[in-house]
């Protein structure tokens, strides 16, 4: 209109969600457990913080990473510890992997018509022994799967993981197949790689990493020992075993 | 006791043909048989004092305060029912944070007891509940200065220069006429206090008790605060010097 | 929120018809409002609103500091508006953003406050408690789609342990050793994270002060809703501390020469 004013009413609506960067990635062996994540927080061009965890330990045989909007995260983390808090308390004992799964699908679900903007991925050790890892999206549809990485270096690092533990295009010699699972040390040296790979090609990514190893009861700490740093987690010494290691990425 | 057996002491809603409400008055007599508890308004702020009766050895020292804290600026003492004063504590903070919610600025005392009078009179109207078996000294330091005011079980406030309540009421009145209120600093009142509640409790009647100390003014810098221990204790041991030399 | 899938529109490509949902059933009025909508009014833009707070951390505790101006759009509507808030006797906040709203959390700090005071059992809430209602209140008044609309800082020392942290109207919240809101986390966090970071442990309460001032100079140069009037609010084992407001040493000097400031020469 000639004076300035609108012939319709405008309407800017109030938006409830950001960004915040970051990548998540979990890897099943066949009795152990790692997941990982970055630790930078940012918002558009900028660092908010180097160090914002993303990766929980729910159990003793449970994992969470979470990644995408960090207040929703940080909330879901929150409640979900919550929910495992009451079932200890109805029923003395934590949680199975699989009930968590479930359980983190109910409450995603929950939230269909406002969503938590977060990305899930649980890793940790089933009531068989098995190493498992279950992958969310942001409404609670879910999955078992082998491995799997989320966040803003997906794109980046799950056609790697493919590559590296599903050994897709890879040509193997004649004569030689390919183990079903991977060892640890393998796994280890596979997610440290990815993570100073995506740092190198994504802005978002970098400045620390953490590790989450989940063993298997009565699993030796074999592949572990020559790891440097790695810190027990653990709160009963008869199941499941977690432990945690950190590494520096870069911080441009 | 002549309202016994009468009928007319059945509801707090059924006046007595002479015109008394007999609940009040049972609600009365509960503070009657409770601690003796006194407030002294003084040159520069306001001290409560409390005999704690301790009714067992084993409970933990300092629990079940009867001291209560409403707003910064504003302290209570009740004498009578424990759980009844706890209970007009909460309304008195709702009632402060409503002031200060209205007019964005701490509540003056006489307003949160005049609404507290409002709140423990209709407990005496119905003869679905059971009026309040407390009576509580509000004190407070606020815009007008140091303020101390009693609210009784019939709803009824009043302003004092000093006040007492409780078993020994009568004796502490005596003893509070004596001293010139308006001369005393806050340090002095406190050792007054404290010799006051040792003088009228009863060793012969009661075992143990305990001294509570609160007080609000320039020491405290406008808080409502417990007495610090060692000046608390200072005045504990001069309390029952005094006694001594006095009997 | 609607519903009804019939109201959600057509997929996405008109051609193709992976559900077999076409023809859909048409409601009469898609684009029904709830009949109460336009009586609610809700925070859609901050109006009264204060810029940049910064914070680090130092030997001693932590320091921020903001400028004392509240701007209503472009003008410089209040030029001597405290935005340090101190909560408790070892928190204090700082708030960019909409002023009004801050008025409002200092009242709801106040009364969490007293509550906590007339409990009397000698515990006190510390700046980790304070940040946390904080962000609560945040993200609750987000997901209610009614934000407040700040960004604020959060800093204390408690029991020999140093705090900073952030939260804003999404609910984001983090901890770091400096941090800056609104324009600050552009111009003046470079800056103080050169200056600070590392050396939390061995900045002197000067050395700090000095790194501040020469952010908050910076920050007046360049950021157009900033003041040359700024206060300080120190946290230490002392307790919370705010500066009474002061200038900002600025030199003009150079702009006579430079095209826009000075004189005009061809």
């Amino acid at each position: 209109m000639p004076d300035g004013s609108y012939a319709h009413p405008q309407q800017r609506q109030f938006n409830p969600y950001t960004e915040n960067g970051g990548t998540i990635l979990a890897i099943a062996g066949a009795d152990f457990t790692v997941i990982a994540g970055d630790t930078r927080q940012s918002e558009g061009y900028s660092i908010q913080t180097r160090y914002a965890p993303k990766v929980f330990r729910l159990t003793d045989r449970a994992v969470l990473a979470v990644n995408g909007f960090a207040a929703d995260g940080n909330m879901f983390v929150k409640k979900v510890k919550q929910r495992l808090e009451w079932y200890r308390h109805a029923h003395a004992k934590d949680m199975p992997l699989r009930a968590i799964a479930r359980l983190i699908q109910t409450m995603l679900y929950a939230q269909r018509f406002f969503p938590y903007y977060v990305y899930n991925i649980l890793g940790g050790i089933e009531e068989d022994g098995s190493g498992a890892v279950y992958s969310f999206d942001p409404v609670g549809s879910y999955e078992r799967e082998a491995c799997r990485a989320a966040g803003a270096a997906q794109s980046l690092v799950q056609p790697f993981l493919d590559n590296q533990i599903y050994f897709k295009n890879q040509q193997l010699p004649p004569g030689q197949t390919r183990p079903l699972h991977l060892s640890l040390s393998d796994v280890l040296s596979i997610v440290i790689d990815s993570f100073t790979s995506a740092t190198e090609r994504h802005i978002e990514v970098g400045d620390g990493l953490e590790i989450y190893v989940v063993l298997a009861k009565g699993r030796g700490p074999q592949g572990l020992e020559a790891v440097r740093g790695a810190q027990e987690l653990t709160t009963n010494a008869e199941g499941d075993r977690v432990f945690i290691v950190r590494r520096e990425l870069k911080k441009d | 006791m002549t309202s016994i057996g009468t009928g007319y002491d059945l509801s707090a809603s059924t006046y007595s043909p002479d015109g008394r409400i007999f609940q009040v008055e049972y609600a009365n007599k509960t503070v009657e048989n409770s601690g003796t508890v006194i407030g002294l308004r003084v040159k520069d702020g306001i001290i409560l004092a409390v005999e704690k009766l301790v009714h067992s050895k084993l409970l933990v020292p300092e629990s079940n305060r009867r001291i209560l804290t409403v707003d910064r600026h504003i302290g209570m003492a009740t004498s009578g029912l424990l759980a009844d004063g706890r209970h007009l504590a909460n309304r008195a903070r709702d009632e402060a944070y409503n002031y200060r919610e209205m007019y964005r600025e701490s509540p003056p005392l006489k307003e949160v007891v005049q609404r507290l009078g409002l709140y423990v009179q209709a407990y005496t109207l119905y003869s679905s509940v059971r009026p309040f078996g407390v009576s509580t000294i509000f004190g407070a330091v606020d815009k007008t200065g140091p303020a101390l005011f009693i609210v009784e079980p019939s709803g009824i406030s009043y302003g004092y220069h000093g006040a007492a309540i409780g078993k020994g009421r009568q004796i502490a009145k005596t003893e509070l006429e004596k001293l010139k209120l308006a001369e005393l600093s806050m340090r002095e009142a406190v050792f007054e206090a404290a010799r006051i509640i040792h003088l009228v409790h009863d060793d012969s009647k009661e075992k143990e008790f305990q001294l509570e100390l609160s007080w609000i003014g320039e020491e405290t810098k406008g808080l409502h605060l417990p007495v610090p221990k060692d000046l608390c204790e200072e005045a504990d041991r001069k309390a029952r010097e005094a006694l001594e030399t006095f009997e | 929120m609607d519903h009804f899938p019939t109201s959600w529109g057509r997929p996405r490509t008109e051609a193709y018809d992976a559900y077999n949902t076409f023809p859909l059933h048409q409601r009469p009025n898609p684009g029904h409002k709830d009949a109460f909508a336009e009586g609610v009014q809700r925070t859609q833009q901050p109006i009264v609103t204060g810029t940049s707070v910064l914070g680090i951390l130092y030997k001693d505790g932590i320091m921020l500091v903001a400028d004392t101006l509240a701007s209503y759009g472009s003008l410089a509507r209040f030029k001597s508006i405290q935005r340090l808030h101190p909560v408790g006797s070892s928190t204090v906040i700082g708030a960019s953003g909409d002023m009004s709203d801050f008025q409002y959390l200092q009242t709801l700090l106040e009364e969490l406050i007293i509550e906590e005071f007339a409990e009397a059992d000698k515990h006190e809430l510390g700046p980790a408690e304070i940040h946390e209602y904080l962000s609560r209140i945040m993200y609750g008044r987000r997901s209610k789609m009614n934000p407040l609309w700040n960004s604020l800082l959060v800093a204390g020392k408690k029991d020999g342990k140093r705090f900073l942290a952030y939260v804003d109207l999404l609910g984001t919240t983090y901890s770091a050793s400096t941090i800056a809101t609104g324009y600050g986390a552009y111009i003046a966090l470079p800056l103080l994270r050169t200056a600070v970071e590392g050396k939390e442990d061995t900045l002197t309460e000067e050395e700090a002060r000095k790194i501040l001032e020469d952010a908050m100079r910076v920050l007046f140069y360049r950021d157009a809703r900033s003041l040359d009037k700024y206060q300080i609010a120190i946290v230490n084992d002392e307790g919370v501390t705010i500066s009474e407001p002061k200038k900002i040493e600025t030199e003009w000097g150079f702009a006579e020469g430079i095209r826009g400031y000075g004189a005009q020469i061809q």
